[in-house]
């Protein structure tokens, strides 16, 4: 029994690792525009498909994975200039319908592009599974891992140790202030969004070899990768790198010990308990009160 | 009320000169305005936002194919059942989702409608994940409805609701609905007392979604779980702004505009594109959602309402 559990722990560890990705780039996005992108999973999905693609093409491995990360990007940047920032002016809920929009088409765009047919995507290495006190690890996972720590220690060094960091920084805690430096508002905008889609495009490539890629797997990713951020708060990586691991672990084990069924019905019920008792998040700061 | 017997008349003369595809969209297109018109009154016109409408409509569908089902009531209490169960659903929710605003309202709501769908998806006692079949439905003592019957009876029950929901509008407490979503701390120093009458709006919109899921289970015959997902309870967010929010003959412009143009997208979308496959149509409701959020926010009946009054 407990073995069976640590086999879910180890196999929630990269779903987890994923969504820790697609929050990250919730976080950023309503950190810098006070928005909720639903088109984050889309980003991931376009990653996942473009790696398949090229990989099918033959391309190497590692240019594949540098190229459907920039194709993320330019879909992420399109779609701010394009929706975002017109209805810049919009409120919140009205925000939130436009990112709706946008998912549905990207999705769209995306099966007319590659079919309706899921494509595999080799491992990108080949060594045999990694065991851990009994429990198997598949040898994608460090590849998750290392994806994580290059996205999550890249954003550390960035917003704490750079000029423009610090920028940033002082954009999400004080608009008026900030620009009244000069610091341009919207030009962060529309970079949060293209760094936000790029991550995410990332989380694609990752975890196309363990998944497969299909043009509908934005959804789930997306719906994940925003309770994971709303778990560890809105407004805090930490909390999106620790929600991810916990919405991951606790989908996969009450998914094998229930049904697999219920993996994404768990994760939204905890997501019901977070946002009464500590609507802010694990990580957040205590919101205004309106 | 004169509005509402207009459109039962004219569906009713219609009905009998439209071929039974038409008829099966004049039904589909009644069923789709009657939850969509629930949605503008707690969206549009309370101005609070339901990102899990579809769970309601789960919830009567389910609720009267039980029934029906099981019990072997008749259809018709069935749908009242399903009304009455959606309604209770939204009253339980109300006091966790309703202390949410905007952002974490929609949220909820979200994760709401998941649960829901996943529920559905794996108890047994309503099909797991073959859904149920052989619904039965409405019947006029021995004689059974056919596709005609249904888009009258639809219409009919949207017609119910127009008159319902246009005098709602009209009086004060329709007035007071809109001053909360203008702002409600304003609104509660006005003696108006926000929480009581969001949860209202949340429960009558749920009992409309509950009608119409019965309806949509009589009609089909056949559900499933995957019928009620989160992407058609996005579709009726679509349906909601593209008619326009804050109005109730917009909820009936919406539905409709969805409904064909998915069928005119359908039919045209394989001429143009002929290496098209699957729902590639959906791209364009996405795109149609953006552009009239940031070109018309007020949406098409919402519109017309300012250039008249011009």
């Amino acid at each position: 029994m407990i073995g069976e559990i640590w086999q879910y722990v180890l196999a929630g560890v990269a779903v987890g690792a994923i969504y820790a990705l697609v929050a990250a780039g919730f976080v950023l996005v309503y950190q810098v525009r006070g928005l909720i992108n639903f088109a984050q999973g889309e980003f991931a999905m376009v990653g996942a498909m473009t790696v398949a693609t090229l990989g099918a093409a033959n391309v190497p491995l590692v240019a594949a994975a540098a190229l459907a990360v920039l194709v993320s990007a330019l879909v992420g940047g399109f779609s701010y200039v394009l929706a975002i920032r017109p209805a810049r002016n919009a409120n919140s809920v009205t925000l939130i319908f436009i990112t709706l929009g946008l998912s549905v088409a990207i999705r769209g765009a995306a099966l007319y592009v590659w079919g309706t047919n899921p494509q595999s995507v080799p491992a990108f290495s080949s060594g045999t599974a990694v065991v851990i006190f009994g429990g198997v690890l598949s040898p994608q996972t460090p590849w998750v891992l290392a994806a994580d720590a290059l996205v999550f220690g890249g954003l550390y060094l960035f917003l704490l140790h750079t000029r423009l960091g610090t920028a940033l920084r002082a954009a999400v805690a004080n608009p008026p202030v900030a620009r009244s430096f000069g610091i341009p508002l919207d030009a962060f905008g529309f970079w949060s969004f293209v760094a936000a889609a790029a991550i995410g495009g990332l989380g694609g490539v990752v975890i196309a070899p363990i998944t497969t890629a299909s043009y509908d797997m934005g959804l789930s990713l997306g719906l994940g990768g925003f309770v994971a951020a709303v778990l560890g708060g809105l407004d805090s990586l930490p909390g999106a790198l620790a929600g991810g691991f916990l919405l991951g672990i606790l989908e996969k084990v009450s998914g094998g010990l229930i049904s697999t069924g219920w993996e994404q019905g768990a994760g939204f019920i905890l997501l019901i308990l977070v946002l009464v008792a500590r609507p802010q998040g694990l990580f957040g700061r205590a919101v205004r009160r309106a | 009320m004169r509005d509402a017997l207009i459109v039962v008349a004219t569906v009713f003369v219609v009905a009998w000169f439209l071929p039974p595809y038409a008829l099966g969209l004049l039904a589909l297109i009644g069923i789709y305005a009657l939850v969509t018109l629930g949605l503008n009154l707690f969206m549009g016109y309370a101005g609070q936002v339901s990102l899990g409408q579809a769970a309601f409509v789960a919830l009567g569908a389910y609720t009267t194919a039980t029934l029906g089902l099981r019990a072997h009531l008749t259809a018709w209490l069935g749908l009242v059942a399903g009304a009455a169960v959606a309604a209770g659903a939204a009253y339980a929710v109300s006091f966790v989702a309703l202390r949410l605003r905007e952002t974490y309202l929609a949220l909820a709501t979200l994760a709401f409608g998941i649960i829901v769908g996943v529920a559905l998806n794996e108890l047994d006692y309503f099909g797991g994940s073959s859904g149920l079949k052989d619904i039965p439905g409405l019947t006029f003592g021995a004689w059974h409805f056919d596709v005609r019957a249904y888009a009258i009876a639809s219409w009919t029950v949207l017609a119910l609701g127009l008159w319902f929901a246009g005098n709602l509008v009209r009086s004060g407490y329709g007035r007071a609905l809109i001053a909360i979503s203008s702002g409600e701390l304003g609104a509660a120093t006005l003696g108006v007392d926000p929480e009581r009458m969001k949860r209202e709006a949340f429960v009558l919109s749920a009992a409309y979604a509950g009608i119409a899921g019965g309806l949509y289970a009589c009609y089909f015959s056949y559900i499933d779980s995957t019928s009620f997902g989160f992407l058609l309870s996005v579709n009726f967010v679509l349906m909601s702004v593209l008619g326009g929010l804050r109005s109730l003959w917009g909820a009936v412009v919406g539905a409709g505009l969805v409904v064909l143009l998915g069928q005119a997208l359908q039919y045209v979308v394989p001429l143009v594109l002929p290496s098209a496959r699957g729902d590639v149509q959906s791209f364009f409701f996405g795109a149609i959602l953006i552009a009239m959020l940031i070109l018309l926010p007020q949406g098409i009946a919402g519109r017309f309402r300012t250039l008249g009054r011009a």
